[in-house]
């Protein structure tokens, strides 16, 4: 009876085809918290959806995935949408999940980020572009609900700090869908120019992130930025920023707080009032009574009392210069005849003579000693001649010829070899005494 | 046209001021403590006789109609 055993697949496969041909499991709306979650390399993700009491599990594929715009992880509250099925190989059901986005508050919280970063980026929350609040407006407009804490608070602080103040409520819706396309027309109309307003309060009072969302939309933060009445944003209770309080010129964090920061306190302008009356008042006295003492100086002043006593200094002032230039003018002429007398004492100018007598010695002198120049000069010339004449004696060839020698000469030339003669030539030869010409007989060598 | 409250006493500040920095002779001293005079007096004028302002709203048909918060 093998048969009536089903093979794990055989049923898998079943149940598969149950869950894939009931209508109510084709396209399934889940929300629940993300664990267990996997990205896995391939682009697909898995993860398990969760409640507080039960869980399913969920796969995402690639080609759906692609399209969230947000990072999921685990804890993060999401709205799916999907078909349920069986995964044979497993004997799972799980949840094939086609679209997927954040819960509610978080996305909102994510749009608000966004929507914060992008703005920040354009400058539009940069501290430039915020425009001062007058201290002390004539005329205040009012955005927000006509009804409600925000605009009791705001006209009963008005009234109790500053009743001179007029305020003109421009009413608009301030939660729901249309509340931001009312917010802004408000604006626009309050900024048009017809009104003649200081100062714009913008806002509402606390609640929820959704009560408050209008605030956050962009066509709000434009419309702020774009104003040129300066705005004071007062949104909600403290904790809440929203994106109009950084594009606002200056944020308050209750409705009170605008009007507070709108307005000056009337006693405030009393006292500062006073404060600059006190102050010109001392100010003008202490100018007056300084300016009286520094004229009850100059006019007790002894030059002022004694004019004759201006005179006077002039005078000494004047006998003193000119004793200062006669001291001046004696000295010079003392410095001048002393020089002058010193010149004409002088040795030489008294005895012109005596420069003669000098020149007459020089002179002497000098041919003094030429004269002894010469005689030396002389002297050593003849001593040096003699010594010439008595070596030249020495050497004269003819000397020889006394001690019987004779010189032999032919044509005049001295004959010093046989080899200079020959047979029948006529030879000269000088003795100590006398001459002879002779006639070679014949030559030996 | 008249001065706002806040031009006056806008003005009012800087004479004081000027004249407290000490650089003021004495004869435009005295102008400028008359002309500051003047406007404190102008101010005080103001605030006295300044009547409390109703409250209005822009109705729709964008009219100006005295306004109260409705409890």
């Amino acid at each position: 009876m093998n048969d009536k055993y089903l093979k794990i697949s055989e049923l898998n496969t079943y149940i598969k085809s149950l869950f894939d041909e009931n209508p109510y499991l084709k396209k399934v709306y889940l929300r629940g918290e993300i664990s267990n979650f996997k990205n896995h390399s391939r682009g697909h993700l898995y993860f398990t959806l969760k409640d507080d009491t039960s869980r399913i599990s969920a796969v995402m594929f690639y080609s759906s995935a692609v399209n969230i715009n947000f990072a999921p992880e685990d804890g993060m509250n999401v709205l799916v949408e999907g078909r349920i099925s069986c995964y044979p190989a497993q004997g799972t059901y799980q949840i094939y999940v086609d679209k997927m986005e954040v819960d509610g508050l978080g996305n909102l919280y994510l749009e608000f980020e966004k929507l914060k970063s992008k703005l920040a980026k354009e400058g539009l929350f940069n501290p430039e572009y915020k425009k001062p609040i007058p201290k002390i407006p004539k005329r205040i407009g009012i955005i927000t609900a006509p009804t409600g804490a925000a605009i009791r608070d705001i006209l009963s602080t008005i009234k109790r700090r500053f009743p001179i103040c007029e305020t003109i409520l421009f009413p608009a819706l301030v939660q729901g869908e249309s509340a931001a396309p009312d917010i802004v027309r408000q604006i626009k109309e309050a900024d048009s120019g017809k009104y003649d307003l200081d100062v714009l309060i913008v806002g509402r009072g606390g609640g929820s992130i959704e009560d408050l969302w209008a605030f956050n939309e962009e066509i709000v933060a434009r419309a702020i930025f774009e104003a040129r009445v300066p705005i004071i944003s007062a949104v909600g209770h403290e904790i809440d920023f929203t994106i109009a309080d950084f594009v606002a010129d200056m944020r308050a964090p209750t409705p009170t707080g605008a009007a507070e920061m709108a307005v000056p306190t009337i006693t405030e302008i009393n006292n500062l009032l006073n404060s600059y009356q006190i102050r010109l008042n001392e100010f003008t006295h202490n100018l007056i009574h300084k300016s009286k003492l520094r004229l009850t100086n100059i006019t007790s002043s002894y030059i002022l009392k004694n004019p004759l006593s201006l005179y006077e200094l002039k005078e000494q002032k004047l006998d003193n210069l000119l004793d200062t230039l006669n001291n001046n003018i004696t000295k010079r002429l003392e410095n001048y005849t002393l020089i002058l007398n010193n010149l004409t004492s002088s040795y030489v100018l008294k005895n012109p003579l005596n420069l003669f007598a000098v020149k007459k010695e020089q002179l002497s002198f000098t041919k003094k000693n030429l004269y002894s120049n010469i005689n030396n000069i002389i002297l050593k010339n003849t001593h040096n001649y003699e010594i010439l004449v008595n070596t030249l004696k020495l050497v004269n060839p003819l000397n020889i010829l006394d001690k019987g020698y004779s010189l032999v000469t032919k044509d005049n030339v001295v004959i010093k070899s046989t080899k200079d003669l020959h047979k029948e030539d006529i030879i000269n030869i000088k003795l100590h005494e006398g001459r002879l010409k002779a006639l070679v007989k014949e030559v030996e060598s | 046209m008249e001065k706002s409250f806040e031009d006056a006493l806008k003005e009012l500040e800087a004479i004081v001021k000027e004249l407290e920095s000490g650089n003021v002779e004495l004869d435009s001293a005295i102008e400028k403590y008359t002309e500051a005079m003047k406007l404190v007096k102008h101010c005080n004028d103001k605030l006295n006789t300044a009547t409390e302002k109703v409250n209005k709203i822009l109705t729709e048909n964008k009219e100006l109609v005295d306004f109260e918060v409705s409890e």
